[in-house]
């Protein structure tokens, strides 16, 4: 019976009593209005009537930090545990505490269990150089685009709002739609190096993502064609939030284009362009998906992390506490990134 | 009277209902391994009362999310597995309610694969299917190269002459895939003498391994394999090179009988077949494997779960399952009376009956290779060969840098 009475098929009982409860408790409210009011809200009402107006609002952020802190705190405090820690098992009454030796099995040259040569740190390093030329061709190359992209989209162009959103359509896309769509104009029987034996400009198929040669190349040019159209759309608003009447006066004056980009246009944008710059630094150290959904022939930092984590594949005795030590080192770096434009926010404001 | 009827009944329904088990079963599926699993426990269920729930998933699942499942307290109580010896820690031992001996009779060549290192007698699973290494070759290809197929006993250097000229002859991008990692390199480099262990320890880079590594870079460098193949791979990924014999980028590929069902149903417009293990120096190199049917100690209903593997492992079951799935059985009776494989089509049969050779020729000539299969750590090996020697193959460092750092990156891997 009680079961019965609570299937939600029964809803309009629930409606029904949380109204009659409503009605009742609201019994000393005068006007048809405040009263309807007080019968719809009455949970409201009455929790501010039990703990007070002051407390209110913390009790209503108390669901999301509890949600907050189990999905994001918890996860920071175990990948600590994970990093200062040595075993397969993730649970750490089976894990032996190790102090820093994840941190000098991924920087030291010489291997501290086995006295040997090691190895790990030379693909550590690896990866943090890689990553490391990555972000700093990547993001200016897409930072560039995307202000021009903006300003020619700012412009009174025919079919405006159609070239926005073919800009920023990618953004849209699954990271796995791009790299697959990209994979097939890249690999070696693809769309580009059949184009290119056409038009007899090579001889024989390139392998674009795996080429030592241009799979860096390859990994910013289809990382920025997926992510540019969204820092355009943050600059465009950017464009369009500085004040007309500095063109207009601008333009009266006889200013030039260039004069007018460089004196007006930039140094208004700049406050966006900054935090456009730190966004984008830190999605570039944090890059992976289109990565490895592209199979390119280098090894990012997340790509590092995942592969030892033994997300895949059997687990390695020190594997997850190499990649959390790992993670841990990305995470200051990322955390210096958002100082940085914490701190240049700041200074942009006092300016 | 009428008391010790309702009594009798009482405590004969409780007993049902104390016994009538659930128990889950996480199954994954190449083709068809868990409905003809599901089909057999359906069987079990109607004599004991019990209940299998299954629930299938991708390989996937089972490689990189069980043992998460084992660790957190949500393991199933039944699953079937591939990383045999490296979950032995969860196992249930089922010596306490089987029949240790018949056990060992049947099982008794794969029941080690399932153990600790040393010191362990116990029965923790059943070997399902036993899968061996082994190249299929496009017949069409060599038929329109007019080139001969090497004889059984044909060396590796033999195929990669003959895959040569029908590379060149009809125009191939390549003539050799073999998937990306070293599970499938294992075989060719036990035919070439590498030893893989001295007296039970890992020890990966001898001379026969030296030779085949520079045979195989060589091959690389030669175009004989394609770039997209152990090149077009990053770091430890796994990468299957079945797409290329597919659509016929290459005339042969190396993989092994668990393909088989695979080809069969998707392969229409050229001729194939699975050839006898080339040999080497060292043997006729393969590598055995499969997958096992594993209890968990976890399970809260041990002695059901318990019944229920032996139950699969009993010979007409076994049988079943090896027929109804085109695999090589593991039950020693029934591989020396031989399977009924007529239901499946002659290339299928005729590629069975290659691989269990293959196993056998592997067995007498490079027994390294079941000591590799049994190697409870072999996982982490499969990924570091690929890993360094693709580096080799793409120049990004020197082949005896790639070997030494091998050595060194095993060590560290395998270290506790």
């Amino acid at each position: 019976m009680f079961d019965n009475f609570l299937n939600i098929n029964n809803w309009y009982l629930f409606a029904f009593f949380y109204l009659l409860i409503g009605f009742i408790l609201s019994k000393d409210i005068y006007g048809l209005i405040p009263r309807l009011m007080s019968t719809l809200g009455w949970p409201i009402e009455f929790t501010q009537k039990v703990f007070g107006t002051k407390s209110l609002p913390y009790l209503f952020l108390f669901p999301n930090i509890l949600i907050f802190g189990l999905f994001t705190f918890l996860p920071l405090f175990m990948n600590f545990g994970f990093s200062v820690t040595d075993g397969t098992s993730i649970n750490f009454e089976n894990r032996d505490f190790s102090g820093l030796d994840n941190f000098a099995r991924i920087t030291q040259e010489v291997q501290i269990d086995t006295g040997g040569e090691n190895v790990e740190d030379d693909k550590f390093k690896a990866a943090m150089a890689d990553t490391f030329v990555f972000v700093i061709l990547q993001v200016p190359i897409m930072i560039l685009i995307a202000l021009f992209t903006s300003i020619v989209l700012n412009r009174e162009i025919i079919g405006r709002g159609f070239w926005r959103a073919i800009f920023f359509y990618p953004v849209m896309l699954s990271p796995v739609v791009v790299a697959f769509l990209w994979t097939l104009i890249l690999k070696r029987q693809g769309l580009l190096s059949q184009t290119l034996i056409d038009w007899n400009w090579i001889s024989e198929p390139i392998q674009w993502l795996v080429d030592p040669s241009w799979t860096m190349f390859w990994s910013i040019f289809v990382y920025t064609w997926a992510h540019m159209g969204f820092y355009m759309l943050i600059l465009l608003a950017g464009l369009q939030s500085i004040p007309k009447n500095l063109y207009e006066a601008a333009q009266m004056d006889g200013t030039s284009e260039s004069r007018v980009f460089w004196r007006i246009t930039l140094p208004l944008l700049m406050p966006i362009l900054l935090v456009v710059t730190v966004l984008s630094l830190i999605k570039a150290v944090q890059a992976f998906e289109e990565l490895y959904a592209l199979q390119v022939g280098w090894i990012s930092l997340v790509s590092y992390i995942v592969e030892n984590a033994g997300i895949r594949g059997q687990k390695t005795f020190f594997g997850l506490g190499i990649a959390a030590m790992a993670s841990l080192i990305v995470a200051s770096i990322l955390i210096v990134l958002s100082l940085l434009q914490f701190y240049l926010s700041r200074r942009q404001v006092k300016l | 009277m009428r008391k010790s009827i309702l009594l009798t009944s009482f405590l004969a329904l409780s007993s049902f209902g104390v016994n009538a088990a659930e128990i889950k079963f996480v199954c994954y599926q190449d083709a068809n391994e868990c409905d003809v699993l599901q089909e057999m426990s359906s069987i079990w269920e109607n004599s004991t009362g019990n209940t299998v729930n299954f629930e299938t998933v991708g390989y996937d699942v089972v490689r990189d999310q069980l043992e998460n499942l084992l660790e957190s307290g949500a393991a199933p109580d039944v699953a079937r597995v591939t990383n045999l010896g490296g979950l032995n820690k969860y196992y249930l031992d089922l010596t306490p309610y089987v029949d240790a001996s018949a056990w060992e009779k049947n099982y008794g060549a794969t029941l080690p694969w399932y153990r600790k290192p040393s010191g362990d007698n116990g029965i923790y699973g059943w070997q399902a299917q036993l899968t061996v290494t082994g190249p299929y070759v496009n017949v069409t290809m060599f038929e329109d190269a007019g080139v001969d197929m090497p004889e059984e006993g044909a060396t590796w250097d033999d195929w990669a002459d003959a895959l040569r000229v029908v590379k060149s002859e009809l125009g191939l991008t390549a003539g050799l895939a073999m998937d990306r990692t070293a599970h499938r390199w294992a075989g060719p480099a036990f035919s070439y003498g590498a030893k893989f262990h001295e007296n039970g320890t890992p020890i990966l880079v001898d001379d026969g391994f030296r030779a085949f590594a520079e045979t195989f870079v060589g091959w690389h460098a030669e175009g004989l394999m394609p770039a997209e193949g152990w090149p077009a791979g990053a770091g430890t990924a796994y990468k299957n090179a079945a797409p290329l014999f597919l659509d016929g980028t290459v005339a042969m590929h190396m993989s092994g009988s668990w393909m088989l069902g695979n080809y069969d149903k998707n392969i229409t417009n050229f001729e194939w077949k699975v050839v006898p293990i080339p040999c080497g120096t060292g043997g006729c190199g393969a590598m055995p494997g499969g997958s096992g049917v594993v209890a968990f100690n976890s399970s809260k209903h041990p002695e059901v779960a318990a019944s229920y593997v032996d139950f699969l492992s009993q010979a007409g079951r076994a049988g079943y399952f090896a027929a109804n799935t085109s695999n090589i059985t593991a039950h020693q009776g029934l591989q020396k009376a031989g399977i009924d494989y007529s239901s499946v089509s002659p290339r299928v049969s005729a590629g069975l009956a290659t691989f269990a050779a293959n196993a056998g020729k592997a067995a007498d000539s490079t027994p390294q290779a079941y000591w590799f299969q049994g190697y409870n750590k072999n996982f982490a090996i499969y990924g570091i060969v690929p890993d360094y020697i693709t580096k080799a193959i793409t120049g990004e460092m020197s082949l005896d840098a790639a070997l030494a750092a091998i050595d060194a990156d095993v060590a560290a891997k395998i270290a506790e």
